[in-house]
């Protein structure tokens, strides 16, 4: 198998991602485009790793599953409690803050 | 593939159990802290920081009589490696770690917040930051990073019913998430040139005679994850906004000890990882510096609300502390040492002027500039300290900044470049502009008028007497015997793998 | 890209042993020239199917026949329905177990080899677990109010 495509999958999901991070407005729409670059990262790890004959980025990709659900949980959590506070999760509404 | 690892016989990994003790004693105080809030619920409310405390003086002992043994311990075929560089470090996180536990005490307590969580979460994060100054693998160092971000993603959002916690929370969530996703990106190309996920194996790999663009951008993405870590220019804007909704331990915490553990992280991969491709390194480094020394600057002249003033000031010295890493292929270890040094001292002076606003906020409730008005004429021991670490800040003897800044710029001219001398330049420039604002808060501290004529005295509970003392005690005496700071900051990074 | 000489090559694997992870790029993309047309092949026949249906079948369109068809009782309600927000505690608690599970599978293909030190190291990790599941059953997030 060639390992180009799935080095272009990766960078696809990644640009795709990061555009819905940087373009999106709904909170749980950007967690989403997090978890999008995530597992471009984890096609590459696992491409990496069948190519390489290493096991490391097998193991890598199972940790980065892992935290990121844990880091998902989290983030949930804290868009729930603005939703709670504010009833909306429209992140343009959350600039009470001005940097 | 999975076949053949089968194949192989597994041989237990003979574990140091003298190297990993300070992990073990701080993993275990988290979970008792958990423990005792699951058996005792809001019966443990009295007791559980001071346990936290005495958890946090703990680790001490393991990480004092491995820095008096001495030897380097590697461990997992490199994977994590206790040396004088991470010994330092964890005594760093500890001992800030302590401060912040002081610092909390009465402030969570006081604010009906749940507190027997705060201090678990806070003491796991610690273990993520002990864990990231001895990890020499990718998948070490981002686990690291993870377990000592995502518990202060919830101590950013503690006030739950305050909108303004929540979305302080948000934006460092969000930020935080983004950039680790990207950093690991970065570290999924790198893994991938080196086939292996040990430093010393990338550095091997990425230190070939020509740049390639697979290592290019591997070290860029990857120095970008860290950039908003550390919170430099152009990836600082969560840092105001988030400091500023923060209850003010976090915001002293996130500014110290967090930005500290990206550094370390930084060094790690750059002096170990990436040494050899300063081509990469060291022009994005060099932006990055010079642009968080003066965006920093320039903003936190304008600032209002004192915890915005400090974070951006805090991005400003960021900038310092990224400058020694932008000439670190000339200079080697000594960019390391000029960085420790730096971020040892600006731990002990930031901690103590958080600790003098979170006291004054007290009796003011609020943290705008003119809220500290006057306030020698009703806290006058509270004054002089903060003068003392506003001008430590600034830079002016004989307080610690002095010496943190010297060892930079000495780093920077050492490096005989002219990108040095050029970063050198800009760094003294910023310097001064620091201290108008600095200088402008103690103004106000020492010359205006209290608001409202109000001079009753402001009531200073043991705990934040105590993280004062600490603070203005190592400020003070790094500013007057600096060989101090020298001496346990000469640690180096290259050496200690050969590479 | 001297560094990266597979991307020229464009192989994975080891090139003696004939497996799936040698094919070349022709073979490639020959075996996803056999799903394309399994593809198009496909579509043709349901769309083809289902255009022939609408040609010869008779339209009468009513309001009773547009209904959404939910077990013959009339729908109620919006399209989207919102569902229940303790469902999240329980739906957060089962995607964390079930993640860290990922763990225990490769700990449990090799048991016999890792011995006693592998059990103590997952028995660690197993407590550590447990302490946040006992966390929520004593916060009372277990509870269905």
């Amino acid at each position: 198998m060639v390992l180009n495509q799935f080095l272009l999958l990766a960078a696809a999901l990644f640009c795709i991602g990061v555009y819905g991070v940087l373009a999106r407005r709904n909170g749980v729409m950007v967690l989403m485009s997090v978890e999008l670059i995530l597992n471009a990262v984890n096609i590459n790890l696992v491409a990496f790793a069948a190519f390489t004959n290493s096991i490391a980025g097998e193991v890598f990709a199972l940790f980065v599953i892992a935290i990121a659900a844990a880091e998902v949980g989290v983030g949930l959590a804290i868009v729930l409690l603005i939703y709670r506070n504010r009833k909306s999760i429209d992140l343009t509404e959350v600039d009470l803050l001005k940097g | 593939m999975i076949a053949q690892v089968l194949a192989q016989a597994f041989e237990s990994p003979t574990i140091d159990y003298h190297a990993l003790a300070p992990e073990i004693v701080l993993v275990s105080f988290a979970a008792l802290l958990i423990l005792l809030d699951v058996v005792l619920l809001e019966k443990g409310r009295t007791f559980i920081s001071a346990l936290a405390g005495i958890g946090l003086l703990a680790t001490m002992l393991p990480i004092l009589t491995l820095a008096i043994d001495g030897t380097d311990r590697v461990m997992f075929g490199g994977a994590y490696v206790v040396d004088d560089f991470s010994l330092v470090m964890k005594a760093m996180f500890v001992l800030s770690g302590y401060v912040v536990v002081l610092l909390s005490t009465n402030y969570i307590a006081e604010g009906d917040y749940w507190e027997n969580e705060y201090y678990g979460l806070l003491l796991a994060s610690l273990t993520g930051m002990v864990m990231i100054s001895s990890a020499r693998d990718l998948i070490s160092i981002f686990v690291a990073l993870e377990l000592l971000s995502i518990p202060v993603y919830m101590m950013a959002t503690w006030r739950k019913r305050d909108i303004r916690s929540n979305e302080a929370g948000l934006k460092y969530y969000l930020m935080g998430v983004f950039a680790s996703a990207v950093m690991l990106y970065g570290m999924s190309m790198l893994y991938g040139t080196a086939g292996s996920t040990l430093l010393v194996d990338i550095g091997e790999a990425v230190g070939g005679e020509e740049t390639t663009s697979i290592v290019t951008l591997a070290v860029i993405f990857t120095i970008i994850g860290f950039a908003f870590k550390v919170s430099a220019v152009p990836f600082h804007y969560w840092a105001p906004d988030t400091y500023e909704g923060a209850p003010t331990p976090v915001t002293a915490y996130l500014s110290v000890a967090s930005k500290a553990a990206g550094f370390v992280a930084l060094l790690q991969l750059v002096m170990v990882g990436f040494y050899a491709r300063d081509d990469v390194y060291e022009p994005v480094l060099w932006i990055l510096a010079a642009a968080s020394m003066t965006v920093g600057n320039l903003l936190a002249l304008r600032q209002e609300n004192v915890v915005r003033m400090m974070a951006y000031s805090g991005v400003a010295q960021a900038g310092f502390m990224l400058a020694p890493l932008a000439v670190a292929g000339k200079i080697g270890d000594d960019a390391v040492v000029a960085t420790v040094t730096y971020l040892l001292i600006y731990a002990a002076m930031n901690l103590g002027a958080f600790a003098v606003i979170i006291a004054l906020a007290r009796k003011t409730g609020s943290a705008t500039l003119d809220s500290f008005n006057g306030a020698f004429h009703y806290a006058p021991g509270l004054t002089v300290v903060m003068t003392m670490f506003l001008f430590s800040l600034a830079g002016i003897p004989p307080f610690g900044g002095w010496f943190a800044k010297f060892a930079v710029l000495a780093a920077l001219i050492d490096a005989n470049t002219a990108a040095g001398v050029v970063l050198a330049v800009v760094a003294a420039v910023n310097s001064v502009i620091a201290l108008y604002y600095y200088g402008g808060l103690a103004r106000r501290m020492w010359a205006e008028e209290a608001p409202d004529g109000d001079l009753t005295p402001v009531r200073v509970p043991v705990s934040l007497v105590a993280a004062l003392g600490l603070a203005a005690g190592l400020t003070l005496l790094f500013g007057v015997f600096p060989n101090l700071v020298s001496e346990v900051s000469d640690v180096s990074l290259i050496s200690t793998l050969g590479g | 890209m001297s560094s990266w000489p597979w991307l020229q090559s464009g192989r994975i694997g080891d090139p003696q042993t004939p497996s799936l992870g040698s094919l070349a790029v022709s073979d490639f993309l020959r075996s996803y020239l056999t799903v394309a047309i399994f593809g198009a092949v496909a579509l043709l026949l349901a769309g083809g199917i289902l255009s022939l249906g609408r040609l010869i079948r008779p339209s009468h369109g009513n309001a009773e026949k547009l209904l959404t068809y939910e077990s013959g009782v009339d729908p109620t309600g919006d399209m989207w329905s919102q569902s229940n927000i303790r469902y999240y505690v329980f739906a957060l608690l089962f995607v964390m177990f079930d993640v860290e599970a990922v763990f225990l599978f490769p700990w449990a293909t090799r048991l016999e080899a890792y011995g006693v030190f592998g059990l103590v190291e997952m028995g660690i990790f197993i407590l550590i677990l447990l302490l946040g599941l006992v966390y929520a059953w004593r916060k009372g997030m277990l509870r269905w109010v």
